[in-house]
């Protein structure tokens, strides 16, 4: 296994240096055969191709729609046109230039990105702002009189001296090495927490993953690589405009983006390229026409070829694929140290109610390490929302939720999965565009950080969680795409990755629902085994009072909100209560 | 006075020019970034209808007709395939804004173009002298949003509409066709973007990128109101209000963000906007 795993990503990452290595050839060759114009044109082209990179790794990556890279570009630009300009361009300056173009957009990206990714945001939020965020800085621009240029920009500043050869160079070999590293770590195992994120945020969340900070930290990054590219841009052209920084310049990074292939690195990069030269070379003759049908192409490409010319080409579905089959390799499980003798979940008088009707009322509950907890109760007698109240600090409307003695109010579910709740949901909810492995490393990123530039040839698990996966056969289908998976499949990866968590207490909402009679019995017997055996605890929400039967080591009974029975399974299995809400009694 | 009026003119000038994307945005949850370019497609019917010689209020109606008959188009072949990925459809449209755009150029040319103003001259308000065309448009906001109310609370279409907007799913099973509901709802905003374009032409220049500017403006003030006609009023008087007091007092090429700063800060503290209250 370890000899066929080894071989494809091998060959995948010789054949990257050898296209890096090739392309670094073109960028130092290329000015003894281009004319002045075509070097001039690419040289501008190969800058923006850098901006179409990161545009790709926001939005086809991590699935944040954004026309602000061009504000962050501009910033960066005008910082290295400002010093040179005002402070004079010595070689100190030149070189100081540099760190500042950098910086100054980071500083922006951080604040625009804290700005933008708040727990709960929405998309359209993200595109918003990245609308204001050019409006803005290009308003400010215009405002600037003397200090920006104000309309006309600034120009006559000495920049860099390396002629058009050595701009064409330089700007080249940034490309190459942008694009060599955005490559090498969106392939590397944290780069595909980007790819998570866009699948399913939600998740993300639940498997103890800061999705916000990571966005943030992004969109700051990636600023920084944008100033970079501004600094780069104000050196060869030797002046910068207010619409350099402007929303129209953001759209047209997500045009050549989108044409190019986004989720590709290499397509956008393409994509900046060939549309910047083919406009050089066809807007003297037909400037409208030649508009007209890159917006043509794009609408067609938008609604038939999302995945732009880069899909068309390569097929890059299957060789991103390019199977990865790690070794699974126990851990020992890594326990978190105890404070007192609190029990692990400890719930007092929790309220839930949506405006004047309660769904939750007066629900008090413990539960302590090695129990086997099964909620049951008919439908809309609160059980999902008493699941969710435990794993979200914003949930509940009344009550203490606490986890090991300390009270979760407040909390995001991240924080609340790492204190050692795992949650399971009613619809298996996993990453359709991942693997098997993939998914499973994604729930170990909070134990185990991942590595930036490589993939991992292990993946490291705890015992419980491999055998779910050698019980149901996931094992030898670690390479296998989630979205090929069959539903009682996904249902069993999810059990397997909130295990992976390592958590103390582990909630089930009917994870046999829609199963056969075997894999019931199989998720039946790994939950025994993983309370009685292993000391972790879980609640299970159930219909199947059979099933809850069998397993059980307790039973709670929810019935319209409340809590109506909390005893061994003979006391409730026998009591009338249940009996009576079960046959439809006298609530109907 | 003057400001009280400039405030309550401008307002509804960006309510005129907003509605059109907000009918499109409540009942099909889809941005229209090809707004600005109706906008252009109406104002240069205006310069249309003045080259011909006709009389210029005649551009009104043509206006919102060439916007429903391209609104019907477009509805039908770009955006309906991309209902399930809206950031997708913010693209395609806007793609489509660029076509637009383009092909006007290539028709009138990339000139600015001047049209024959609808009401020339001031009239006098309580002792202040003020364009009366301003007085027009903001008369005009305010019957094009009674006559909306109207339409959506007294018309069957606006009940189907309204029942789309709750509950789509619901809706259909109900047995409405939902699909020629999206179809004419698009329709209607797009007429309305075109009139709009006609009613700017006093306003502003007419060139091919005209619509851009306001395309911003008003996408912000729909985000901020979400689905509701009154929301909308809201936001444009107090975000209007705002952008004339910073133009006036502080600087007008402030002013000029505005309304996207503040519909921006609105939205992270309060996601939904306006829609709540």
């Amino acid at each position: 296994m370890t000899l066929t795993a080894a071989v494809p990503v091998a060959r995948r990452a010789r054949l990257l240096w050898i296209l890096a290595a090739a392309a670094v050839l073109l960028v130092v060759f290329g000015p003894y055969v281009l004319d002045r114009f075509a070097l001039n044109v690419l040289t501008r082209a190969m800058i923006f191709a850098i901006l179409a990179i990161t545009v790709d790794l926001l939005w086809g990556f991590t699935g944040i729609l954004t026309f602000g890279q061009a504000a962050f570009f501009g910033v960066g630009a005008y910082a290295t046109a400002m010093l040179l300009t005002h402070v004079g361009s010595s070689p100190l300056m030149l070189a100081l230039a540099v760190p500042v173009a950098i910086l100054v957009p980071m500083i922006l990206g951080a604040a625009v990105g804290w700005l933008t990714f708040y727990p709960g945001s929405s998309d359209f939020y993200a595109t918003i702002i990245s609308l204001v965020v050019p409006i803005v800085i290009t308003q400010l621009i215009y405002s600037g009189g003397t200090l920006t240029g104000s309309s006309s920009g600034l120009v006559g500043y000495w920049g860099l001296p390396l002629g058009l050869e050595g701009f064409f160079r330089l700007a080249g070999l940034c490309l190459v090495a942008v694009a060599l590293a955005a490559l090498i770590f969106v392939r590397s195992d944290a780069g595909r927490v980007l790819t998570a994120i866009r699948n399913n945020e939600t998740r993300c969340a639940y498997l103890g993953i800061n999705t916000q900070r990571i966005k943030i930290a992004l969109t700051a990054a990636l600023a920084g690589v944008t100033g970079l590219a501004g600094y780069l841009y104000a050196n060869a052209s030797g002046v910068v405009a207010p619409e350099n920084a402007g929303f129209v310049f953001g759209t047209e990074l997500v045009i050549w983006t989108a044409l190019g292939g986004r989720g590709t690195i290499i397509g956008p990069v393409l994509g900046a390229i060939g549309i910047g030269y083919l406009s050089a070379q066809l807007s003297g003759d037909l400037p409208f026409l030649w508009q007209l049908l890159i917006g043509s192409l794009f609408v067609v490409m938008i609604i038939f070829l999302p995945n732009g010319l880069a899909a068309l080409a390569t097929g890059f579905r299957q060789s991103r694929r390019a199977a990865v089959v790690p070794d699974l390799v126990a851990r020992p499980v890594q326990r978190k140290a105890h404070r007192g003798d609190a029990p692990l979940l400890d719930i007092e008088k929790l309220e839930k109610s949506y405006g004047s009707h309660k769904v939750l009322e007066d629900i008090t509950l413990s539960v302590r390490p090695g129990e086997l907890v099964s909620l049951v109760g008919p439908n809309g007698a609160g059980k999902t929302t008493l699941m969710r109240c435990m794993t979200d600090g914003a949930a509940a409307s009344g009550g203490i939720v606490r986890i090991n003695g300390e009270s979760i109010a407040g909390m995001l579910p991240n924080d609340i999965v790492a204190r050692g709740i795992g949650r399971k949901f009613q619809v298996a909810s996993v990453f359709e565009s991942l693997t098997v492995a993939e998914c499973l490393r994604m729930a170990r990123t909070s134990l185990d950080a991942p590595s930036f530039v490589t993939v991992s040839d292990t993946l490291g698990l705890s015992q419980s969680a491999i055998d779910i996966l050698k019980l149901t056969g996931l094992d030898k289908m670690l390479d296998a795409p989630v979205s090929l998976l069959s539903h009682g499949q996904k249902q069993s990866l999810e059990l397997a990755m909130v295990v992976a968590l390592e958590p103390e207490l582990i909630l089930l909402d009917e994870p046999t629902a829609g199963l056969t009679k075997t894999e019931r019995t199989t998720i039946g017997a790994v939950l025994k085994t993983l309370t009685a055996e292993r000391g972790m605890a879980a609640i299970l929400v159930e219909h199947d009072l059979d099933f809850v039967r069998d397993i059980s080591s307790r039973i709670v009974v929810l019935h319209q909100g409340r809590l109506v029975l909390d005893g061994t399974v003979g006391e409730v299995v026998n009591s009338d209560i249940v009996k009576k809400i079960y046959s439809g009694g006298h609530h109907g | 006075m003057t400001l009280l009026l400039d405030i309550a003119t401008s307002a509804a000038i960006l309510f005129i020019v907003a509605t059109g994307l907000l009918t499109i945005f409540g009942v099909l949850k889809i941005i229209n970034f090809a707004h600005g370019a109706w906008l252009t497609v109406g104002a240069y019917c205006a310069v249309a209808v003045g080259q011909a010689g006709l009389n210029p209020w005649l551009a009104l109606p043509v206006a919102f007709i060439a916007g429903s008959v391209l609104g019907l188009l477009t509805e039908r072949f770009i955006v309906r395939p991309l209902y399930s990925r809206p950031l997708d459809a913010i693209l395609a449209t806007w793609g489509l804004g660029i076509v637009i755009g383009q092909l006007i150029t290539l028709g009138f040319g990339r000139d600015v173009q001047f049209t024959a103003n609808l009401i020339p001259g001031t009239m006098d308000i309580l002792g202040t002298s003020y364009s009366a065309y301003r007085i027009f448009a903001l008369v005009a906001a305010v019957v094009l949003g009674l006559g909306f109310s109207l339409l959506m609370e007294g018309t069957r279409l606006g009940l189907s509409a309204r029942a789309v907007i709750m509950n789509e799913t619901l809706a259909r099973g109900l047995g409405l066709d939902t699909a020629k509901i999206r179809t004419v709802t698009f329709m209607i905003g797009t007429g309305l973007a075109g009139l709009a374009g006609v009613l700017l032409t006093p306003l502003t220049s007419v060139d091919p990128t005209m619509g851009v500017a306001w395309l911003v403006g008003s996408f912000m003030l729909v985000m901020v109101a979400g689905q509701s006609f009154g929301a909308l009023a809201l936001a444009c008087l107090l975000l209007g209000g705002a952008q004339v007091i910073v133009s006036t007092y502080i600087s007008p090429i402030l002013g000029g963000v505005t309304v996207a700063v503040l519909a921006a800060v609105i939205l992270r503290i309060s996601p939904k906007g306006f829609a709540r209250a």
